[in-house]
């Protein structure tokens, strides 16, 4: 049997598998807690010790994929909003020289940001950007991106799921079910997010949908610093851990009776993983979000700004085994004001993601590690709607940017090309099914083989298209 | 404009027989592409026949073909079709795009959303020919270089030649349609009840329709869930809260047929229901007591008497006001005739309540439009905002004329009190602190901008500063003074009410053609002239709450079944248009529907009728054959194993350890900060922009858009609340220090109560084993000792620092971190939960508190 048709059997969840017999319950559920044997109680079938049972059962323990890969880990930094491509990764002369004309569309916005070549590979980037710019040769800049539909929200969640209107599990969510997580401690997939409300598109875009709930998302805000304050009662303030922990046996000795009652449900499954994560992330968490355990200097290369934060968070969960970290640094959508706006956002996450890829390559982690960059969709040529005196511009689904670094990705190369105005993508197109598509396969998938069998049918992030887009790929 | 195709009466268009419509190119492409259709377009007029032709040649009959014919269009053109079209263009197809079907012969002569994709012998004319010749770069198909061979592109040419000869039946189906030909858009019907095999299972209508549909499946239902299953279930559902052991007892032992039916009533008309169904309405009103993004010298962000608008809701479902005024006086209260009692303006504040977007008009308006169209019509109406609907049969013209209502309303300065205000000494006392912060907010613009030309800018900064401090200090007051009236959140038309120009591409200074105020098209009557009625709300609130509106009814039927079910006929309570999935039941949809309008839109009774039937009443057990043919229980053969809402499971915790708090009404609480308010979550504060973290990860309903159905997620901060918060350890302990708890003395009487508070039922064996050996090995002290002793704050700091938190002018960051500081001071001081204590919280913790079955 060779190791992807391994994998697939592996990977082909069948209904039976949520509703299962007494003796596979016993086998999952029943065992490692407390001092009495439910075994005995519920009808005497010896079991094997707790501990190995529940190691080789737990959804999070980690699985190879189908081939071997250099990719570990992803970083998603998602730039929601949808920046402007041709003012950031994708210079446009063409439309510069048709300024303030007419031009398909509108009235041409020249970008007003100079570009110049940058690194060994001479790829222009903008001077917004000027740190991000240094390490350009470790950048493979997708200047041929498009999706479906220009409305942030549906946008959004397509990016991260690879759907406009169903649920469906999120890219995070595919990787953690395909590949679990080297660390048992933490949840495998988080999505930092700094402030109090959701992104648009909310939980759906860390959903699992129809995966089982252990490979959901988990959100945590970063807003806060202290890890307290991130993740509001993670202490314990009324029980010693030996304590708490003979506590919380007895409540998964009750859940384990109460979900074989209701012959077991997907949902008090993962909650029961829940409570599991959660007693064991009171201690692995205190460590991993705290950032006054790192060194001045590395707080200081990231800045002390919430996304210098967010990405020193993200370097920390992916040094610790977590599989997937999405990072939200929106604020993009600049319909007006964009010479003065746009530049003030890139400076926000310049420092901080030029500072993220410093670190991991120091640290020897850029290379099985996957970084992304990009936002839902671009912006147009032209000058947008009631900004005239100070304008912006409207949204773009033909062309955008995304940048990839790390994991596999082959560096200092540009890939694709849009018009010559940039309002569409026109060479070597990469849909946001091919991103997808080509993450998966850098983590060593193949995307047409990833698959989860619901309601009849084997889903996969990718539906029916996705290529993988080769001419990034080392 | 008036004369477009819309004006045409349906009678008519039903009568209709096909023809060929004589549109240029450009007009029939950018129907394909579902854009343009009613914007500006000339030509528009003429597509009248394509448009609604779908029932007409349905009822043409098909011409005999020739074997010849047969056998091209069996082995040429069926091959191309199935294999390079259906994926996405039949009636098999996951989703059907663009609203084009080729598996009929109708669905290619209809065409997608509107255009016909085959003329019969023209090739020029027939859009299918020109999306596979790929000669339009929008329009390519089959799409991302799945092009078809040059001799399947010249088959099916030959084909159109030939007059598209098609032998297939009619695939016409009752219940999903494209366009305007959709479901949602034809009048609710009363169907027979269906015949069922199994007479004795369910008697109301309800179950035969649903057991009906399970049978034709080769599958059937449940029998009814145990009492104390089904107990729990109803009080959740009704009221958000469980049963008392003695209300359990007292169901148990009533064993007379009309048992469950005197529980129905009595939730029903509980004071706790209005606090649970308004809670799920809220949801639908995007409702919080801030204002989001404001310009802060304009408008502090707080609303101060948001309130107001969630104690009407409350009471509206407590008097189960009929649902239809419920949305007129949502909309044009202010329009009403009130006589004296003008309590119900309170009710503008679904409209008012939203985010200020800055104050940029267009967003607000835009706000306002999605809410009551997502909120009544299921319909998502602000796609139309920049161009026509993609999928539904909504044009840019529809928003507008929604628009010119919205832009003639506007929020008063000076709101009106909701009661007539008495002059006490309190009331005196505000009036004059009141007037220390008088501020004209059109002075303070004019002041504003004279200084906005002054090259100092200090002098601005400072006038901004003190704006900021004014308009602060008269919110400050309104918020906690008490002799600050109530008042409602109005709006009120505007003195000259204005119809709106068409924005081209939704750009403010990009104008079309003046669009006169009215209801959107595809549901208003054939000859309904435009809104003149001040700014036209009143006339749209009763078009959307009108007997003659095909989908409202269904709307809020769909939203209430899902409350009770888990799940509504339509997955997507806001959406029920072109891109929702079927109803699961649609005959029954329909049905409660009618009745519901036939008995005066009222909620109670619709519960009535819901919870009293068979289905609402089956148990949650699962048939392993069931679950294999049908996983998401889509056709309802078990009931669904639910989780609890933030408001209920919090709410249920409180209830059991005896400390609910029943009061009803009045300003916001944080429900937050300790000592903890044990008020009903739904009196809880609600910050727009910063929502609760616990609010937010228990999957609180977004604030910033409807929200019909809340995300059910699962995530270790919901489980490390259940461990580590104060409030689940605090209600434990109450719990066990209940007078009646510490009155017992057998310690299995302890453990069969503790069960009995929190799961309505006694201990089994094994469980009482469990519980009997946690109690008895656990030690008496314990604590976590690396937070336990140090230093006591004084309690003067103590209040120096809680003033300095709760003070408005407090940066949010510092705020945040003074609050940390009195957390961790508390926490170094809590006292340790004892055996019995813990073991009370562990059964707060199971999965068994949490869900309902």
């Amino acid at each position: 049997m060779n190791p992807s048709e391994k994998y697939a059997c592996e990977h082909c969840a069948k209904t039976e598998d949520f509703f299962l017999t007494r003796r596979q319950f016993l086998h999952r559920f029943g065992m490692g807690f407390g001092a009495l044997s439910l075994a005995t109680v519920l009808g005497g079938d010896s079991l094997v010790s707790g501990a190995s049972v529940m190691e080789s059962t737990h959804p999070l323990r980690p699985h190879a994929p189908h081939f071997p890969a250099k990719a570990k880990a992803v970083i998603h930094v998602f730039a929601q909003g949808a920046p402007s491509h041709v003012d950031t990764w994708d210079p446009k002369p063409e439309l510069t020289r048709m300024d303030g004309q007419t031009i398909p569309g509108g009235i041409a916005m020249g970008s007003p940001f100079k570009f110049q070549k940058m690194g060994k590979s001479g790829i222009e980037v903008s001077e917004v950007f000027p740190e991000l710019g240094q390490h350009v040769d470790d950048l493979a800049v997708i200047r041929s991106m498009w999706t479906d539909i220009p409305a942030h929200d549906v946008a959004t969640v397509m990016m991260n799921t690879g759907s406009t209107r169903l649920a469906r599990p999120s890219l995070g969510s595919w990787t953690v079910y395909g590949l679990g997580s080297e660390n048992q401690n933490l949840p495998g997939f988080i999505s930092l997010r700094s402030g109090g409300g959701l992104p648009v598109g909310g939980t759906a875009n860390w959903q699992a949908a129809f995966l089982p709930g252990a490979f959901q998302g988990t959100s945590i805000n970063t807003q806060a610093g202290t890890v307290a304050g991130m993740i509001q009662n993670i202490r314990n303030q009324y029980s010693s851990p030996k304590e708490q922990r003979r506590q919380l046996d007895l409540v998964q000795q009750l859940n384990a009776m109460h979900a074989q009652n209701l012959q077991k449900d997907a949902a008090l499954e993962a909650r029961l993983e829940a409570y599991e994560i959660a007693f064991r992330m009171q201690t692995e968490a205190t460590d991993a979000f705290d950032l006054s355990k790192e060194p001045q200097s590395v707080r200081d290369l990231y800045g002390n700004t919430p996304q210098g934060k967010q990405m020193l968070l993200a370097r920390r969960l992916v040094e610790r085994g977590v599989r997937f970290v999405q990072v939200w640094a929106g604020g993009w959508d600049h319909h007006q004001d964009l010479e003065v706006r746009l530049p003030e956002k890139a400076k926000e996450i310049d420092k901080p993601l030029a500072a993220l890829l410093t670190d991991l390559k120091q640290r020897g982690l850029l290379d099985s590690t996957v970084v992304i960059w990009g936002g839902e969709f671009g912006r147009k040529p032209t000058k947008d709607r009631n900004g005239n005196d100070n304008p912006g511009r409207d949204h773009n689904n033909n062309a955008f940017s995304t940048l990839m670094a790390g994991g596999g990705v082959k560096g200092g190369i540009t890939y694709g090309a849009t018009d010559d105005f940039g309002s569409k993508a026109v060479e070597d197109k990469v849909h946001v099914h091919d991103l997808h598509a080509t993450v998966l396969r850098l983590l060593g998938f193949d995307h047409t083989k990833l698959t989860y069998r619901y309601n009849g049918r084997d889903f996969r992030l990718t539906d029916v298209s996705g290529e993988v887009v080769k001419g990034i790929i080392a | 404009m008036e004369t477009t195709d819309m004006a045409a009466p349906l009678e008519k268009r039903e009568g209709t027989n096909i023809e060929q419509p004589t549109l240029n190119a450009e007009g029939r492409l950018r129907r394909w592409l579902g854009v343009g259709r009613w914007a500006l377009n000339v030509g528009c007029f003429l597509a009248v026949t394509s448009v609604f032709a779908g029932s007409a040649i349905a009822a043409e009959p098909t011409t005999t073909l020739t074997k010849a014919q047969s056998d091209f269009f069996e082995q040429k053109v069926r091959p191309i079709l199935e294999t390079k079209c259906y994926k996405c263009h039949s009636h098999s197809a996951e989703k059907i795009k663009g609203g084009l079907v080729l598996d009929s012969r109708e669905g290619g002569l209809r065409g997608g959303n509107t255009a016909p994709a085959v003329v019969p012998g023209n090739v020029a004319e027939s859009l299918l020919i020109k999306a596979i010749s790929y000669t339009d770069p929008d329009l390519e198909m089959p799409p991302k270089g799945e092009k078809l061979s040059a001799g399947q592109i010249a088959d099916l040419t030959q084909w159109i030649k030939m007059g598209a000869p098609d032998p297939r039946e009619s695939t016409a189906k009752k219940y999903g349609g494209a366009g305007r030909a959709h479901w949602a858009f034809q009048k609710p019907k009363l169907s027979e009840i269906p015949a069922v095999k199994d007479e004795l299972w369910g008697q109301t209508p309800i179950d035969r329709f649903v057991l009906a549909k399970l049978e034709e499946n080769g599958m059937a239902p449940n029998p009814r869930a145990d009492k104390r299953t089904l107990l729990r279930r109803a009080y959740f559902d009704v009221i958000g809260l469980p049963p008392t052991p003695e209300q359990v007892d007292a169901f148990v032992k009533d064993e007379s047929p009309d048992a469950f039916a005197k529980v129905v009533d009595e939730l029903l008309a509980s004071p706790r229901y209005g606090e649970r169904w308004g809670r799920h309405w809220l949801d639908v009103a995007r409702y919080a007591d801030t204002k989001g993004e404001v310009r802060r010298q304009q408008e502090d962000p707080r609303y101060p008497f948001a309130w107001t608008y969630r104690d009407y809701v409350i009471d509206a479902f407590n008097k189960d006001k009929p649902f239809d005024r419920f949305i007129i006086e949502q909309i044009a209260a202010d329009r009403l005739n009130l006589g004296t009692d003008k309590s119900a303006l309170a009710a503008l504040g679904f409209l008012t309540l939203g985010n200020h977007f800055n104050g940029m008009v267009p967003d607000i308006v835009a706000d306002r439009i999605d809410l009551v169209t997502k909120g009544f019509l299921g319909l998502t109406v602000t796609c139309a905002r920049c161009h026509d609907h993609k999928f539904d049969p909504i044009s840019q013209k529809d928003y507008y004329a929604l628009y010119g209502i919205f832009s003639s309303s506007y929020e008063p300065d000076k709101l009106p009190a909701l009661k007539p205000i008495a002059n006490t000494a309190e009331y005196q006392d505000y009036l004059k602190k009141a007037a220390e912060f008088e501020v004209d907010p059109k002075e303070m613009r004019r002041k504003l901008q004279a200084l906005r030309k002054d090259p100092d800018p200090t002098k601005r900064r400072e006038l901004q500063r003190e704006q900021q401090r004014q308009l602060r200090g008269a919110t400050d007051l309104e918020i906690n003074h008490p002799g600050a009236p109530a008042r409602a959140n109005v709006l009120v038309d505007s003195a000259k009410p204005k119809d709106s120009p068409l924005f081209i591409r939704g750009e403010a200074k990009n104008l079309g053609a003046v669009v006169p105020r009215s209801f959107i098209n595809v549901l208003a009557g054939p000859n309904d002239p435009p809104y003149r009625n001040g700014s036209g709300r009143l006339e749209l609130a009763r078009d959307i709450a009108s007997k003659n509106n095909p989908i409202t009814a269904r709307v809020i039927v769909n939203r209430v079944w899902q409350e009770h079910f888990g799940e509504g006929f339509v997955p997507t309570p806001d959406d029920l248009g072109n891109q929702s999935e079927k109803p699961s039941h649609p005959e029954l949809l329909d049905y409660l529907a009618v009745k519901f309008m036939q008995k005066g839109w009222s909620l109670k009774k619709l519960h009535r009728e819901i919870m009293l039937s068979a289905v609402y009443q089956q148990s949650s057990a699962v048939n392993g054959k069931f679950a294999v043919i049908d996983p998401q229980n889509r056709l309802l053969w078990r009931a669904n194993l639910r989780r609890l809402d933030f408001e209920a499971l919090r709410d249920s915790i409180l209830a059991i350890a005896g400390t609910l708090d029943a009061t009803m009404g009045g300003k916001p609480v944080d429900l937050g900060a300790e000592p903890y308010v044990t008020r009903r979550a739904v009196y809880g504060y609600v910050d727009r922009r910063n929502l609760s973290e616990v609010m937010t990860q228990f999957d609180f309903a977004n604030p910033d858009s409807p929200t019909g159905r809340r995300h059910v997620t699962i995530v270790p901060q919901q489980t490390l609340f259940m461990m580590n918060s104060p409030l689940v350890a605090e209600q434990a302990r109450k719990l066990v220090n209940k007078d009646e708890f510490v009155g017992l003395t057998g310690e299995e009487d302890r453990v069969n109560a503790l069960f009995r508070q929190i799961f309505q039922r006694p201990a089994s064996r094994l469980e009482m084993e469990l519980a009997l050996q946690f109690v008895a090995v656990t030690p008496e002290k314990d604590s976590a000792p690396e937070l336990a002793g140090g230093r006591r704050m004084p309690p003067v700091q103590r209040s120096r620092l809680e003033a300095r938190m709760k003070d408005s002018g407090t940066p949010p960051q510092l705020q945040q971190r003074i609050k940390q500081q009195l957390q961790d001071e508390q926490t170094r001081h809590r006292a340790p939960l004892g055996a019995w204590e813990k073991l009370a919280q562990a059964l707060f913790e199971t999965n068994e508190a949490s869900f309902i079955n």
